[in-house]
């Protein structure tokens, strides 16, 4: 299968007045296409630091990143927007829905920014609200929500353009282990049609849903945990 | 997508209900206010443009001489028009204008009935065609052509005759003239500087026919051929100083042509002129100046609003732009937010305007009604105000909250925006700074209003009433009248005046050697009676003006002041009692008493030579009776007073004016200013408050965990609520320190404006310095102080 994701060397440091810290350094592995993979390491090594490159929503300091056969390190903020809309799809640990649109309107977002007519729109939501079971709570606002339902509300957002690419910090991190493996679920059967999957987890029970778990320390690999 | 961008906006706008109020109270007031003053500048600045020929029509206003201190003026001898007319081709026409007896309200007799009237002009018959007059009854080409023909606007008809028709009826003038009416006109309309309620011809009076270059009391308009270079017909005209008047005569010695169109707004350098429609385009400017003031001001409270919101809304920007808006989009987004608040704003700042116009009317004293709110180039001027609103406020919070990068939402650490709260505190002060110099700029102008009115003028004019006289059938008329009037009770002292002070003297020089050619300018005023004491004058040496002169007794009494005794460098005031003074009344004229320098005009104006004088030949006529009077019954004092005019002088409408009413109007304009001022520095403190107050509330919304955290430690109410208005404080007193020097630079120099004025006292700035903290820190402890008693369980529950 092709290499989706191809990074090599790649830096990244944050600039405080005092100190610079090393977030990213050297790091290099690839992800194939259709592959499932967790980044699992200790708290300030550097993994949401990678997922915000990979996601291209932060530029690297230095070394490669290819995304799709394209080097995509370096494009300026218009690039990435437009190649992260049509390609990745999010799913946050603290969901992040808009509080003021309801359900519906939170999922419909990413088709309004990519261009989808409005009839098209309708049936993209209502089918991917019906897949994750979540369809007769669409004109609810988040708040009304459980943690669980929100979250399945945010993957429901995350897969509804049909990225090639869906990419997970710490989803159950604010769940209870029952949505919290509802939530793996749904990004096992994701990848299962073919969506690639990188997720970022503290837990070792979540990380046993992928192919493959990346270990990091201080910003770069240690280990590979080949699981498949 | 602009629908999606409209629906979100929406909701924000509703979501936030205390901020959008806030927001739309005080926008819709600082528009309000620009509103209505919009109507007004359009109005003042769309004087005389209507008439078919207000391209090429100037009036001729006059340079004086050295002697007369190089003042321009609009009245010129009654030579200059036709002279014009004569020897420059491109003038083509012209007409002198004259208000009736020079000015003071005539007198007119309608059947039996009598009638002021401020309105009555003499005029060339070319004013009709020169000024579009639209005739309704005659025609502007016969009106004039019998002699002793008068025609009158359509509401001067209704007035005097109602639905009767008028054409052919008889109006006598001043007991003088008898005049028949020959036209009536449509009424001019409001925004012409041409007022008048009735014309007749210049020609059927002596100052028609008697041309001559040397008294200056016509206004003159010029009408040139289309295309023609002014700066050359000035010269031309100017020449003909030289042509026509030798050099002793000559004290003007430049004419200018000023636009007709610019008459009304810019006449302030301009001395006389007979119109009461003048404005000053000072005022519009600061005016202008202050209405935007209080916009922006209310701009501000958005800014300092929506960013200080920035937080909040920082979560759904990151999603947004994750989900790959880009800053286009989100700039559009804040737009179109900001848009849909301004238009409410406007709205309802439109709907408020026309029910504050009456207020506004009295405040100003300007006449703008609901038609002038429904002009088309307001309407128009509402949606660019619109516009421009939405950027001017809508730009610093779209531009900065645009910029907000989806990293936010990953990132754990939530760093405060420096930046933004830097701008919003600089904003804040900027408010307050303006607020506090409004205040203090009020303060200041009533405290010189108040020292105008209890500076002691030289004269008491409190209690004495003028009483109009000039349309007296004779002498002997005026002389029982007085005598009955001073065998009244309640009257202590009755002078006949050819004018009440700084109104209608007579314009003469004194000189120190009668071959001088320059001399010391003066006002002259004929009187008759003990003046000194009518008007309560300090006689400094010699005495009063004799009561009865002997029939052949040719001299000139004069009663001066001290500025002609020290022009005529006497060492003391008694050096000049019984010496010849010259003065260009013809004969021997003496120096009877001299009397304190008095400030006969507004005490803005320096004070000049003045004489009193008594004659048996005096060139000028008695106007005016001025009566001192002591009652403590008004209403029934007045009816006795006009029951025995009545009787005295049964053809003469009876007017009169008090003395202490016509001072206090020569400051209208700034009591004027002095009202506006106050009621927008009232505004701007309020809108700012507004700010404040959604600002403290954001504050302690933002601060609620911190103030639970503070109280389950053992903060006492006071403490949180002392915790939360510092800063503000801080800010408001930070403003003081701005607004301080600047105030006292401005009202430094609106003050020189006057000879006499008011020292600046440092308590002013003190006291406004505690109002605006008084003032915010009641805005501010009221949010402050709902936080501070909240119990601190809820509290620590959000998040
Ligand atoms: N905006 C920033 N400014 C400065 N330093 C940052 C910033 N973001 C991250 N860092 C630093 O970079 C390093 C990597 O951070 P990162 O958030 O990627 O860690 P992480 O592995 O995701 O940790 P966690 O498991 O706690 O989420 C840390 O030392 C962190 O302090
Ligand atoms: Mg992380």
């Amino acid at each position: 299968m092709n290499s989706m994701i191809k990074i090599k060397d790649l830096e990244k440091y944050y600039r405080t007045e005092e100190v610079q810290t090393v977030a990213l350094n050297k790091l290099t592995f690839d992800v194939k296409e259709g592959e499932f993979v967790a980044i699992m390491g200790p708290s300030g090594c550097g993994k949401s630091t990678l997922l915000n490159i990979i996601g291209l929503l932060d530029d690297p300091d230095g070394g490669s990143f290819i995304f799709n056969g394209i080097e995509v390190a370096g494009f300026n903020e218009r690039k990435r927007a437009d190649l992260r809309k049509h390609n990745i799809g999010f799913v946050f640990q603290s969901f992040n829905l808009i509080d003021e649109l309801t359900v519906y309107e939170n999922v419909e977002l990413p088709l309004i920014y990519t261009g989808v007519k409005p009839a098209d729109r309708k049936k993209r939501v209502e089918e991917v609200l019906e897949k994750m079971q979540i369809m007769h709570r669409r004109n609810h606002f988040p708040q009304q929500l459980s943690g669980g339902q929100q979250q399945r509300v945010a993957v429901a957002r995350a897969v509804v353009n049909n990225p090639k690419l869906i990419l997970a910090d710490e989803p159950t991190g604010n769940l209870d282990s029952s949505n919290g493996n509802d939530v793996m679920q749904l990004l096992t059967e994701l990848n299962d049609q073919g969506t690639t999957v990188i997720m970022v987890t503290h837990s070792e029970h979540d990380a046993k849903y992928s192919h493959r778990i990346i270990r990091m320390l201080d910003g770069h690999k240690v280990t590979e945990d080949i699981l498949v | 997508m602009v629908k999606n961008y409209i629906k979100t906006a929406w909701r924000n706008i509703r979501a936030n209900k205390l901020f959008t109020v806030l927001n739309i109270v005080g926008l819709a007031i600082g528009l309000c206010v620009c509103i209505i003053l919009f109507a007004f500048v359009y109005t003042e600045l769309n004087f005389d443009n209507m008439y078919s020929n207000s391209e090429n029509i100037y009036r001729v206003n006059m340079e004086t001489s050295e002697e007369y201190d190089f003042e321009i003026w609009a009245e010129l001898p009654n030579a200059v028009g036709p002279a014009i007319v004569k020897d420059i081709p491109e003038a083509k026409k012209m007409t002198r204008l004259i208000k009736d007896d020079f000015g003071v309200t005539a007198s007119l007799k309608i059947g039996d009935k009598n009638y002021n009237e401020n309105g009555l002009y003499l005029a060339d018959s070319t004013i009709f065609s020169m000024f579009d007059f639209k005739f309704l009854e005659g025609n502007s080409k016969n009106a004039f052509l019998q002699p002793k023909s008068i025609v009158l606007s359509q509401s001067a008809k209704e007035r005097f005759f109602g639905s009767k028709s008028a054409m052919g009826e008889l109006i006598t003038v001043n007991n003088r003239d008898t005049l028949q009416v020959s036209g009536i006109y449509a009424d001019l309309p409001k925004n012409s500087v041409i007022d008048c309620d009735m014309v007749y011809n210049i020609k059927d009076s002596w100052m028609g026919t008697d041309v001559y270059w040397s008294n200056a009391s016509y206004e003159t308009y010029i009408q040139l051929q289309p295309n023609t270079t002014v700066a050359q017909i000035e010269d031309q005209a100017t020449d003909l100083i030289d042509k026509y008047v030798d050099k002793d005569g000559q004290y003007f010695t430049k004419f200018f042509f000023q636009p007709l169109t610019k008459i009304h707004l810019y006449s302030a350098n301009v001395q006389d002129g007979y119109s009461t429609r003048l404005g000053n385009i000072n005022t519009i400017k600061s005016l202008l100046f202050l209405s935007l003031l209080i916009l922006f001001i209310a701009c501000i409270n958005y800014m300092n609003l929506a960013t200080a919101n920035s937080r909040k809304r920082s979560k759904s920007i990151g999603v947004n732009k994750v989900l790959g808006a880009n800053r286009g989009q989100m700039l559009s987004l804040f737009y179109v937010e900001t848009a849909i608040l301004v238009l409410f704003s406007v709205v309802v700042g439109y709907a408020i305007s026309f029910l504050t116009l009456p207020l506004f009317r009295s405040i100003t004293g300007n006449d703008i009604n609901y038609h002038d709110l429904l002009a088309t180039p307001i309407l128009i001027g509402l949606l660019i105000i619109w516009g421009v609103i939405t950027i001017v406020a809508g730009s610093y919070p779209a531009i900065s909250m645009s910029s907000i990068s989806p990293l936010l939402l990953v990132s754990k650490s939530k760093k405060k925006n420096s930046a933004s709260e830097f701008v919003r505190k600089g904003l804040v002060v900027f408010q307050f700074s303006a607020s506090i110099i409004l205040i203090i700029a009020v303060t200041i102008i009533l405290q010189q209003m108040t020292f105008i009115k209890n500076k002691n003028l030289g004269y008491n004019p409190n209690g004495v009433l003028a009483v109009s006289v000039k349309s007296a059938e004779s002498r002997q008329q005026v002389r029982s009248l007085t005598q009955n009037l001073k065998r009244q009770m309640s009257i202590e002292s009755v002078s006949a005046v050819q004018s009440m002070p700084g109104l209608n003297e007579s314009g003469r020089s004194v000189r120190k050697l009668s071959t001088d050619v320059v001399g010391m300018p003066i006002k002259s005023c004929r009187t008759e009676g003990d003046i000194i004491e009518t008007l309560k004058l300090n006689l400094l040496a010699g005495s009063k003006l004799p009561e009865v002169i002997s029939e052949g007794d040719s001299i000139i009494y004069t009663l001066i002041n001290e500025k002609i005794i020290n022009y005529l460098d006497y060492k003391s005031p008694n050096d000049a009692i019984g010496k010849i003074i010259n003065t260009e009344l013809g004969g021997r004229a003496i120096i009877t008493g001299v009397v304190a320098n008095f400030n006969y005009n507004s005490v803005k104006e320096d004070i000049g030579g003045y004489m009193y004088y008594k004659s048996n030949k005096a060139p000028e006529r008695v106007r005016a009776l001025l009566i001192r009077y002591n009652t403590q019954n008004l209403p029934q004092f007045m009816g006795n007073l006009q029951k025995t005019f009545n009787e005295n002088m049964p053809n003469t409408a009876f007017d009169y004016e008090f003395l202490d009413k016509h001072v206090a109007q020569l400051y209208a304009s700034e009591e004027k200013t002095a009202h506006a001022v106050s009621v927008f520095s009232v505004l701007a403190i309020f809108i700012a408050c507004l700010g404040l107050f959604g600002l403290a509330a954001f504050t302690a919304e933002q601060r609620t965990k911190e103030i639970g955290v503070r109280k389950v430690l053992g903060a006492s109410v006071a403490g949180v609520t002392t915790l939360l208005s510092k800063d503000f404080l801080k800010l408001v007193c930070m403003a003081f320190i701005l607004a301080s020097p600047i105030a006292y630079w401005i009202m430094q120099n609106w003050l020189q404006d006057f000879t006499y004025r008011t020292p600046i006292n440092w308590w002013v700035f003190v006291l406004a310095g505690i109002a605006a903290v008084f003032i915010a820190l009641l805005t501010v402890s009221f949010q402050a102080i709902k936080a501070a008693i909240a119990n601190p369980i809820k509290s620590l529950r959000t998040e």
